[in-house]
């Protein structure tokens, strides 16, 4: 069985595309609400549940917030198959920054890992709007992954790196 | 010169593992592997491609041609060292496949490993359920016309495994086996001693799976394994480090935060260089059995878990059955001696039995409120080879000789008989 997000409450949170916008836990300047809890935000329940989640082929969706989840699933996926070859921690960062310079589709566009989960965007502006909510989402991921992923001292910790090669929900991650 | 007299011979065949001793024994004198080693040079060479000085040693083989062969563990080991022999698995998914072999392996079982006289004892042989009484047959005829044995009693493996959990006050006689062994899974309901076959499900998991399942884990992390040992290195892994949790994402945190406790090392030997090497064990120590409970990890097709599959048994057993099948969940198998995998196993099953009695309870019809059901999944520690035990009780009641067929019976009425064993009650006697 898969991990679900505990984010079920939405209330006052802005929606775009069907998905709440919520609060993370960063210092990247984006549209996503400041977290003001101690707690887990939702990258954190990502990174957590990945490596159980990345297992499986089906997911039953059971509120808008675990459709944020998939695609932070997806996404911590390919950013680990980048990661692949990758000997240092630098080296590491240099393509993780790559990655986050790449186009980022949403809902709609050709690119978009996932036709059909969200809700097309209703104009531009909310297009752009979850657009921006992706790229900043995405970097954070992508910071807090690098912790974990290499260790202290640099080298890359193998025990998660070995799920690059796994591919979730059966999606080949280019 | 009585059969009777002496102790019955209990030989359990399975996919993986062949369990043989005499009735009477806690424990089976042998386990060797289901395999047997042939050697393929001289069989099938044809006349003509055989030069002179090469008919003549065949010729001088010839009569010892068909002996040259080895089972178990040491037909392994022959065939690792010298190409002459060929490994071939008699018993797929719980079948005979290969009657020729397996006659080999009955042959050298009773000769060389238990070394007696299969004239001078009644045999208990065991099947998986469901199969056809046509390879009943077969097996009588060999047992009958080869060996000459004076009794044959061919018991459903599933039975076998309740009477393991027999006391002196207590037979059992109604209960759910889950029986997982190396080469196939089957739920089996039986009730009072016979078997439900209607309700019976099996799902395509077993231990071979989890063995597969590991060496992919190991081989994605990079693991520096031999690759002509990478499956015998995952079949010792899951033997010796496997356990069951209760939840995936909580053995992560565990793993990350005590890796030393957590994380062990496996040390084995290069077999081409006999370098040692080093490897670490890790998330498939938990991850394994996980299979069982989630198999969509495993193989995409399969979504059924393994107390999802024995709750709809149950369900599908006639009504009155259901509480007693319930409170005797019994299991078999070597696949099932993972640490807690019975806590776990209970668990889930009892989680699927309250939500229904809640949602039935919901549903308010009248005010009646339903008893609770109790799940209880009785493990012991004579799982691994409970099937063997359950026959070596049977097999030492002096019931059993006559429940068996006979070598008399066999010459007056043919094969046929093998097809049905009577149901005895065994223990029941000495209440």
């Amino acid at each position: 069985m898969v991990y679900h997000s505990s984010f079920v409450n939405e209330e006052g949170v802005t929606k775009a595309c069907g998905c709440p916008l919520l609060p993370l836990k960063s210092h990247i300047k984006g549209p996503a609400p400041v977290y003001d809890n101690d707690g887990t935000d939702v990258v954190d329940e990502a990174i957590t549940f990945f490596r159980a989640n990345v297992f499986f082929r089906n997911f039953d969706i059971q509120s808008s917030a675990d459709k944020l989840l998939i695609y932070l699933t997806f996404y911590i996926n390919v950013a680990l198959k980048k990661l692949e070859g990758c000997r240092t921690l630098a080296e590491g960062t240099k393509a993780i920054i790559n990655l986050g310079l790449e186009e980022v589709p949403v809902p709609g566009e050709s690119g978009f890992p996932f036709p059909g989960l969200f809700v097309l965007p209703k104009g531009q502006e909310e297009a752009e709007l979850f657009r921006n909510y992706l790229k900043q989402i995405r970097e954070e991921t992508s910071g807090r992954l690098l912790s974990v992923a290499y260790r202290s001292n640099g080298t890359p910790n193998k025990w998660w790196l070995a799920f690059a090669k796994r591919k979730f929900m059966n999606i080949i991650a280019l | 010169m009585d059969p009777i007299s002496r102790p019955a011979i209990v030989i359990d065949n399975g996919t993986g593992y062949t369990k043989m001793g005499f009735a009477g024994n806690v424990e089976p004198c042998f386990v060797q592997p289901t395999v047997v080693a042939v050697n393929d040079s001289f069989v099938n060479q044809p006349r003509s491609a055989v030069k002179n000085n090469n008919w003549l040693a065949q010729h001088s083989a010839g009569v010892m041609a068909d002996l040259d062969f080895f089972i178990g563990d040491e037909g392994i080991s022959r065939s690792r060292s010298s190409n002459a022999y060929n490994l071939s698995y008699p018993i797929k998914y719980g079948q005979v496949e290969n009657w020729d072999a397996m006659e080999r392996y009955w042959q050298q079982c009773i000769f060389n490993y238990l070394r007696c006289d299969p004239e001078d004892h009644y045999f208990l042989l065991t099947e998986s359920p469901l199969t056809a009484p046509e390879s009943r047959e077969y097996t009588g005829e060999i047992m009958f016309e080869t060996f000459n044995v004076p009794g044959l009693y061919i018991a459903v493996q599933p039975v076998l495994a309740l009477a393991a959990g027999y006391t002196t006050s207590k037979c059992e006689m109604t209960g759910v086996v889950v029986d997982v062994g190396e080469g196939a899974t089957h739920v089996v309901p039986v009730a009072d001693g016979y078997v439900i076959g209607s309700s019976i499900r099996s799902i395509p998991l077993s231990g071979k799976d989890v063995t597969l399942f590991i060496q992919q884990l190991m081989r994605e992390r990079g693991e520096h394994i031999p690759p002509e040992d990478s499956l015998d290195v995952a079949r010792k892994v899951k033997e010796s480090y496997c356990y069951t949790c209760s939840d995936i994402v909580k053995e992560y945190k565990k793993h990350d935060k005590e890796p030393a406790k957590y994380i062990k090392q496996w040390r084995g030997i290069k077999p081409k260089t006999g370098a040692p090497y080093t490897c670490d064990v890790g998330y498939e120590r938990f991850l394994g059995p996980e299979i069982f409970f989630s198999p969509e990890i495993y193989s995409g097709e399969l979504t059924s878990s393994l107390p999802e599959v024995i709750d709809k048994c149950i369900q599908s057993t006639p009504i009155d059955t259901r509480r007693a099948l319930y409170k005797n969940i019994v299991l078999s198998g070597g696949s099932t001696m993972f640490k807690d995998f019975h806590r776990r196993l209970q668990r889930d099953v009892k989680k699927l039995v309250d939500a229904r009695v809640l949602a039935s309870d919901a549903l308010g019809i009248g005010g009646i409120k339903a008893k609770p059901v109790e799940v209880n999944v009785v493990s012991h520690p004579i799982q691994r080879c409970a099937v063997w035990f359950g026959g070596s009780v049977l097999a030492s009641t002096p019931e059993f000789f006559q429940a068996c067929h006979t070598k008399a019976e066999y010459e007056e009425h043919g094969a046929s008989i093998c097809r049905t064993n009577p149901v005895f009650k065994g223990m029941y006697l000495y209440r």
